[in-house]
Order: structure tokens, then C-alpha cells, then sequence
């Protein structure tokens, strides 16, 4: 099975910058060019130095593309294997697996430009870095249980798919990614920690700026975990034999 | 081993754009005259409202090891319908399905396969989906690309292909991984002289397997040629199942299923 999912993932993105000169490459210049343009005109807003903010901008970004990128992807993950749903009968989590695969890929890339970046402003790994590993270990986590929910949800209401990217085209903005939870005053830092993708992007990028995750960070992603892997049980136990009729 | 035991299946598709029909039902004679069952098989809500079209209903019979099915019924009978059901990509409504042994289903020739990807590729995929590993994979992909008579083809993206190649390769796929269980639909009666007679050949080899062959077609010849039983589908009931002769006799006496069958 293992081998099976990353078959098709390793196929789709071969696939997906097939026919352009820079292939796969084109993720991380996207990417590259992002953080750059950005650090290059924020960093005077946020009163951070060039240098540290841009770090904090690549990280921040790299974890909410693969965030908001595992929602995108979720509303699509039936809907795009319609011709292997409807042609074989096959555990229907090997999609959520393939579409998981591909956008880890697409984060280990970005994350291989983010080091570089990192050494350049002067980082040194400490042993805090390595509270980042259980952070990764919970985003994969929720991807599974959000892709399978969304990917249900998808098939059955062709609508969620426009509301899910509308919304995330508006998360970029009330997260703390291109501006400092830190520097806000009480209203405006009360507002943002009740986005909980604050926490999300809290837990993965403060080990590598060398803080602490606030403890409030972990318990927030702890309890939405939760939720959200009952509420993607649930739907598969009720609505997964629907699935294959509503494609 | 190979078997399959189906009991009292039913299947609905929804319809989520609720329609309401155009024509009266007091109509509804008519068409159930036609041949078409029309208005009985549409399941419509408290306000008249149709929500789905009952494909199949309350289908029961069992196949044993060595029985080849084949499935006759006029166009909307339920025959794909049941075909899907057996192949385990529509869980049923109601009822059950057990089937025992490693099936292969080649319902729809357009899907189970990735277009933009080679043929090549298309074997690893497709062999990998039915629980193959990459060794054995390997060891069939030679023969399988030489069933498929595809030449250089076979490195081009499926896209590129004739609707035949298509069908061939995935026919030549499906079978070369030797199922205990092979599901295949009408379509097949669509190849030439030269690729029926190399089909005929390879589902002749699954007589001696042991192996069930469940094959929906239009065509009376290749049924004959390959199934030992019959199963005359109508409305989405069987209506007459027994030794392939007499259902092919029956069903063709009554013009294909087309006038009136009474229930």
C-alpha cells in the first residue's frame, strides 16, 4: 500500500511541471520569490531586522502553505481520483495518503531553501529546534483526519471547495506570518491568538527562532486535533459508503 | 478459490439536482411499456420530488468456481450497475455481497487509468492497485505490452491513444495478473476480429483455473463462446437465470428485451 501511494504521488508532481523547463524547481523559486519580496517591504513595518524577519517570514510561510496547501488539496482529494474510485475497489485513505505525500514534498523542498536562509542570518540549532519535531509529527497528523473530512464534505457539496479557498486566501492575512503577534496591543493580540492557525504556525516556527512555544499554543493545536480527527472519523463511519455515489 | 454470493442487493443513485418530472404520471404506463420501467424504478421524496433512480433491486444468485455469467438485458437493465456492485466499488444500499478470491474489473475502459501517464507507467499503477508488487510488476510487463500489441506506443502518455489501444492495453492489464475473479462490461464487443479472437483465447485459459468470469454484453456470440450461464436482467431484477442457451434463446424471442416483459 505504502509503496502504491507514493507511486501515484511521485507520478502526479513529475506530472504536474512536466511540460515547464524548470520543472519542480519552480516550487521553491515560487517560493523564494514570496519571502524575499516580502521580508524585503514588511520588515520595515514589523521593526524587525531584515535579516531575522526574513527567517521568520520563510518558516511561517513554509508551515501555512503546507497548512492551507492540505485544505486545498483536501477538498480535491475524491474528486481528483474519480477515475481510480469508480474503477477499483481500494481503501479510499491511499488518496488521502498521495495527496498528503505531495504536499510534504513540496514543504521538504521549501524547507531545504529555508536553511540556507537561516545559516545566512546567522542561526545556530539548539536543543529547542528540536520541539519542532513533534510539531511536524502533529501537522501530518491533521492532515490526514482534515483532507479525509474536507475530501468527504468536497464530494458531496461541490460548494465547499469555493467557500474552503476563499477562506484561505483571507488566512494569510489574520495569521501571524507577514506581521509579530508580539508587537500588537492587548485587543489586537487577543483576536489573533483566536485564530488557531496562530498556534499551529506558533509550535513549528518559534523552536527554530530559538522560544519556547507558549503553552497555550499546544493545548489549542492539542484540542483541535482531537476535534478534528472525531469529526473526520465520524464522516468516514457514516457517509464513506456514499462516497463512490456521489462522484 | 472463487465465489461469490450476492443476496437481495439494491442500489440507488442519488440525484442531488431534485427534478421534478416534466411528464404526468399518469403516463407512467407507457413507459414502463416501452421496456424502460421508467417511473417505478425512480425513488421520488414525500413531495414528488425524484431523488434517485433505483438501479438494482433486491438481486439475489451465487456463482461457483468455474461458472462464467454472463448478463443480458436491454440498455438501463442495471447490468453495469451490477457489474460495479460485484466488483466492489459501489458499497450496496441493501443487501450483501461476498465475494471470495482476487477480482479484476474492467467496467469503464476511460477510468483506472491516468492519461497524461505512459503506458508504461499505467502497468506499474494499475498493478500496484491490485495488490501486485513491483517484482512480479516486472515480470508481466513485457508480456502484457506485447498483448497490447501497442509497439513504441507503450512509451507514449495513454492519451495519445486510439480508443482501441486503450481497450486493449487495458484489457491486456487486467488479465495478465491472473484473477481469480475477472468482471468485464459490453465494451469488449468493440475490438476487432484480430483483438476478439486473442480475448476469446485468454478468457478460454480461465476455464482451466478454476476462475469466474462475469462478462456483460449486447453480443450474442461472444457470450456463447465464453459464459456457461445466463442472467437476463430487466428493470434491475432478474428476470430469468440459467444455462446461457435457453437465456440467450428467451431474451431473443422477445427482441432483445425490448417489448413488454411481464413481471
Amino acid at each position: 500500500m505504502v509503496e502504491l501511494w507514493r507511486t501515484f504521488a511521485w507520478d502526479e508532481i513529475q506530472q504536474r511541471y512536466r511540460r515547464s523547463m524548470l520543472g519542480v524547481s519552480w516550487i521553491v523559486l515560487s517560493f523564494l520569490m514570496f519571502v524575499c519580496g516580502v521580508s524585503f517591504f514588511f520588515s520595515a513595518l514589523s521593526g524587525r531586522e531584515m535579516e531575522n524577519f526574513i527567517v521568520y517570514v520563510a518558516l511561517g510561510y513554509a508551515a501555512f502553505i503546507f497548512i492551507s496547501g492540505n485544505f486545498l488539496d483536501g477538498c480535491q482529494v475524491f474528486t481528483s481520483s474519480r477515475v481510480w474510485i469508480k474503477a477499483m475497489s481500494l481503501p479510499y485513505s491511499v488518496h488521502v495518503y498521495r495527496s498528503l505525500f505531495r504536499s510534504f514534498v513540496t514543504f521538504s523542498l521549501q524547507m531545504a531553501v529555508v536553511f540556507p536562509i537561516m545559516i545566512w542570518s546567522g542561526w545556530t540549532p539548539g536543543l529547542i529546534t528540536l520541539m519542532a519535531i513533534p510539531a511536524l509529527a502533529i501537522y501530518v497528523l491533521n492532515a490526514i483526519a482534515a483532507q479525509y473530512l474536507l475530501g468527504l464534505i468536497a464530494a458531496r457539496f461541490e460548494d465547499a471547495g469555493h467557500l474552503v479557498a476563499s477562506i484561505t486566501r483571507l488566512l494569510i492575512f489574520v495569521t501571524p506570518i507577514l506581521w509579530v503577534r508580539e508587537g500588537l496591543d492587548g485587543a489586537r493580540a487577543f483576536a489573533a491568538d483566536l485564530n488557531p492557525l496562530t498556534h499551529y504556525v506558533e509550535i513549528f516556527r518559534a523552536p527554530f527562532l530559538g522560544e519556547m512555544p507558549r503553552m497555550t499554543s499546544w493545548l489549542v493545536v492539542f484540542g483541535v486535533t482531537v476535534a478534528v480527527w472525531v469529526a473526520a472519523a465520524l464522516s468516514a463511519a457514516i457517509f464513506r459508503r456514499r462516497l463512490p455515489y456521489w462522484l | 478459490m472463487s465465489h461469490i454470493f450476492v443476496q437481495d442487493l439494491t442500489v440507488t443513485y442519488p440525484l442531488f439536482n431534485r427534478a421534478r418530472s416534466s411528464l404526468d404520471t399518469q403516463t407512467a404506463p407507457l413507459d414502463a411499456a416501452e421496456g424502460f420501467g421508467g417511473t417505478q424504478r425512480l425513488v421520488r421524496d414525500g413531495r414528488g420530488y425524484i431523488k434517485g433512480v433505483r438501479a438494482l433491486d433486491g438481486i439475489s444468485f451465487e456463482v461457483h468456481e468455474g461458472e462464467r455469467l454472463g448478463l443480458v438485458g436491454a440498455n438501463g437493465s442495471g447490468k453495469t450497475t451490477l457489474l460495479q456492485a460485484l466488483a466492489g466499488i459501489y458499497p450496496p444500499e441493501k443487501g450483501s455481497i461476498v465475494v471470495e478470491g482476487q477480482r479484476t474489473s474492467l467496467v469503464n475502459i476511460n477510468l483506472g487509468m491516468r492519461s497524461e501517464a505512459t503506458g508504461n507507467k499505467n502497468i506499474t499503477l494499475r498493478g500496484l492497485a491490485s495488490g501486485r508488487t513491483r517484482a512480479e510488476i516486472e515480470e508481466r510487463r513485457a508480456e502484457i505490452a506485447a498483448f497490447a500489441g501497442l509497439g513504441e506506443f507503450i512509451d507514449l502518455p495513454v492519451d495519445t491513444y486510439s480508443a482501441g489501444m486503450r481497450m486493449r492495453l487495458n484489457f491486456a492489464i487486467a488479465t495478465a495478473f491472473e484473477p481469480d475473479i475477472l468482471i468485464l462490461d459490453e465494451w469488449l464487443s468493440a475490438g476487432d476480429a484480430k483483438f476478439r479472437k486473442a480475448a476469446n483465447e485468454r478468457m478460454a485459459t480461465f476455464v482451466g483455473r478454476a476462475g469466474i468470469l462475469v462478462l456483460a454484453s449486447h453480443s450474442a456470440s461472444l457470450l456463447q463462446t465464453n459464459c456457461t450461464r445466463g442472467l437476463w436482467l430487466h428493470d434491475g431484477k432478474v428476470h430469468m437465470d440459467g444455462p446461457i442457451d435457453q437465456v440467450l434463446a428467451a431474451y431473443e424471442a422477445l427482441g432483445n428485451g425490448r417489448s413488454t416483459i411481464k413481471a
